[in-house]
């Protein structure tokens, strides 16, 4: 018997260990951009989650900065050095993530930039790249960076809790009174919740029910139920796309389909697709989403759609889908941010050009506006200060190293083309006092 | 408060149906070879992707689950037949067989990685109104799974019991040196069972789609701890005792979604494994002492 015993728990253990080692990899590289004359090339390293459940973040990222590192490399380059592509996977693990970012530190030469880190990791992973003061352009929405003190962490995002007040504002202004949260177990749905959360309470919206879905179940019936007994009027969301397509096919199949208003994260081309197949017919109803409001049709929206366009070949399918992509357009303005930081400082020197950062893109008296990266280029040459408007919008960092505008409500035609719906300001999601978000 | 345990019996009987199908299918398997197949979830991916191309094709859903279950038989019999069995013969071990086919289905998930190129596709079939039983609502879709795994598990259990090669099969599984002394070619047995395996893996993931309505890369190897453990707590080789422990976990999970919080419901179907395994050994290990593969 009691070998028996043993015998059942050593396959049970062995096969639960194999089973989880099946989640974990190391790193990946990915080759972007190229190196060329002049100086050494320098490296701008991607750390995010490149394969697994949340290579979106990947994809959302190469959308972004491959086709600003082609934009630059095709103005010259920076200070004579070509800019090269270092990807960095993270695997949205910490676990994995860690290792990773060493062994890129360890190796990496002429690291001059870090894009990303994304949510899952970043907790982790901040403190190491500021202590190896290299500057990243963060993507992550957690409310401990709102007011960090990392000299060389810069987010051009909004935080998370700015996303949830502004769907609260956009279901206020909707007359819902009835609310349903629905959030995936997952770090980064779980890291966004707690904005929308707070961000109902500070504006007294009830939440009728309150559901945590475990990521890539075969069912959520008994949830669906749940929800549907507490009778919303609408259901603030976000979760991975598989878990959003089952859940809301299984909420539509009963019956018990209510308007949906996602975070910024499911405005993205898997979500959209899983979730439309899941509602057919009904999902442009729907379905709304909250996003960092794109920026009007500037010069600076057309250098990026050009050189997305221009750099379709290095970018993961759909190329199109990363031209309203709000994460590709963040990652486009960091890039161009940092690589005109870099000559303005007259230096490639992460210790050197980081504190020129803000200098390049916050609103000044006497600066010139500029568009590009060439057009900022031209202009320091020419002795001029410049304020880089980005293709997301004005860039403005606080004290925080922290810079964020409106937000924009927009439905889907079923691509990933937004169609807008209204806007929520940054004055409005400042005015609302939020509490309780870590 | 009748009407959310309820409905929450139903939607855990629906499921069970998933489970119960895969682990008719891995149990009858382990039971006989003794091989604990972690390549499993990826054949049922394989099977899933085989239907969803199918239907993308314009070929209807029900002949779906017919290819489906063929493209689980021919990959498990190409597994099982083409490569284990060369393993065994070379004196593999039980747990070193365990480590060959979890390579394997990493293998059969990164290539499906490869060709998928990462995407989730959808998989929307067989839909139509709610059916209102009582204060039940469940769609046919849920209702055309439960009793497709009904109808496997009757089918299985009449083929083990009223047929020669089912005879044939129970007594290789409780001895396969005795059985080969007594005439029966169980070369062809094995053959059989990774056939009839695989095409209930197939079929599973077939299912699987059907009801989340998506597919991706990691469809099946995600399923795969449910799998595993409701052969494992339904006794190796046991197809009733396969269904009785998906119903098991598959009440349990929605009974706790329900009133609990449905996060932790997928670890509240594991603690019953964890519990019975504690209390209980002689219980899920119907196998015994017996250690050895048993593949030609």
């Amino acid at each position: 018997m009691k070998a028996a015993r043993l015998k059942t728990a050593a396959i049970v253990g062995a096969a639960a260990m194999a089973l989880g080692a099946c989640g974990s990899s190391g790193t990946a590289t990915n080759g972007g951009g190229s190196g060329g004359s002049g100086g050494a090339a320098l490296t701008v390293a991607g750390v995010i989650a490149i394969t697994g459940a949340s290579d979106f973040e990947g994809q959302n990222q190469a959308g972004g900065i491959l086709p600003a590192i082609y934009a630059i490399n095709q103005a010259g380059g920076v200070l004579g050095h070509k800019l090269v592509y270092k990807g960095v996977d993270t695997r949205a693990d910490p676990a994995d993530a860690l290792p990773a970012v060493q062994q890129m530190l360890a190796t990496t030469h002429n690291l001059v930039m870090v894009a990303g880190p994304g949510s899952n990791s970043a907790p982790t992973i901040v403190p190491v790249l500021n202590a190896a003061k290299v500057p990243m352009t963060a993507v992550a929405g957690e409310s401990a960076f709102d007011r960090t003190t990392d000299q060389y962490f810069w987010r051009l995002f909004p935080p998370d809790a700015a996303n949830g007040v502004a769907m609260a504002l956009w279901a206020k202004q909707k007359g819902y009174t009835r609310v349903a949260v629905v959030f995936g177990t997952d770090t980064g749905s779980q890291g966004d919740k707690p904005g929308v959360v707070a961000g109902l309470k500070a504006l007294n919206i009830p939440v009728v029910s309150d559901i945590n879905l475990t990521p890539d179940q075969p069912t959520y019936l008994s949830s669906v139920h749940r929800l549907m007994a507490a009778h919303p009027q609408v259901i603030m969301t976000e979760s991975d796309a598989a878990t959003a397509g089952t859940f809301f096919g299984e909420l539509k199949q009963l019956g018990g389909l209510v308007p949906i208003i996602g975070t910024e994260a499911t405005f993205t081309a898997p979500w959209i697709t899983a979730v439309k197949g899941a509602l057919g017919s009904s999902f442009q109803q729907a379905f709304t989403s909250l996003i960092t409001a794109p920026s009007s049709k500037t010069a600076a929206v057309t250098a990026f759609e050009q050189a997305v366009t221009a750099d379709k070949s290095q970018v993961p399918k759909p190329w199109q889908s990363y031209l309203n992509n709000p994460f590709s357009i963040t990652y486009w303005d960091g890039m161009v941010a940092v690589a005109l930081a870099m000559n303005a400082a007259h230096s490639t020197k992460p210790t050197v050009f980081n504190k020129y950062i803000p200098q390049v893109t916050n609103p000044g008296p006497g600066k010139v506006v500029v568009y590009t990266y060439a057009q900022g280029v031209k202009e320091l040459k020419a002795g001029k200060q410049i304020q880089y408007y980005g293709a997301s919008g004005l860039i403005d960092f606080n004290q925080y190293h922290n810079s964020f505008g409106n937000q924009e409500a927009v439905g889907s035609n079923g691509s990933s083309q937004p169609v807008k719906l209204g806007t929520v300001t940054a004055k409005q999601i400042e005015a609302v006092p939020v509490t309780g978000v870590q | 408060m009748l009407s959310t345990l309820l409905s929450a019996v139903a939607f855990g009987v629906v499921l069970a149906s998933i489970i119960a199908i895969a682990a008719m299918g891995f149990t009858i398997q382990f039971g006989l070879t003794n091989v604990l197949n972690l390549s499993y979830g990826g054949v049922m991916t394989i099977g899933g992707y085989v239907a969803y191309l199918a239907v993308a094709h314009g070929i209807s859903a029900w002949y779906g689950l017919v290819l489906g279950a063929a493209a689980g038989a021919v990959a498990t019999l190409v597994i099982g037949h083409g490569l284990l069995r060369r393993f065994a013969a070379r004196g593999t071990k039980v747990f070193e067989m365990m480590m060959v086919t979890l390579g394997l289905g990493l293998v059969i998930d990164y290539t499906l990685q490869a060709i998928s190129h990462n995407n989730i596709s959808q998989f929307t079939v067989l839909q139509s109104a709610p059916l209102h039983l009582g204060p039940v609502t469940l769609t046919p879709t849920q209702v055309i799974i439960t009793a497709v795994g009904l109808a496997i598990f009757i089918g299985l259990e009449a083929l083990l019991r009223l047929t020669r090669i089912g005879k044939a099969l129970r007594a290789m599984a409780s001895d396969p040196s005795l059985a080969r002394a007594c005439g029966i070619k169980t070369s062809r047995i094995v053959v059989f069972t990774w056939l009839l395996s695989g095409a209930l893996c197939g079929l599973a993931g077939v299912v699987y789609i059907i009801n989340a309505q998506s597919i991706g890369y990691t469809t099946g190897e995600l399923f795969l701890p449910l799998v595993i453990a409701a052969a494992i707590l339904g006794g190796a080789g046991s197809p009733s005792g396969a269904i009785l422990a998906a119903l098991l976990m598959g009440i349990v999970t929605q009974v706790f979604s329900a009133y609990g919080n449905a996060s932790y419901s997928t670890a509240a179907g594991f603690g019953i494994l964890v519990i019975v395994l504690l209390t209980r050994p002689s219980a899920v290990l119907s196998k015994g002492e017996n250690e050895e593969l048993a593949l030609s």
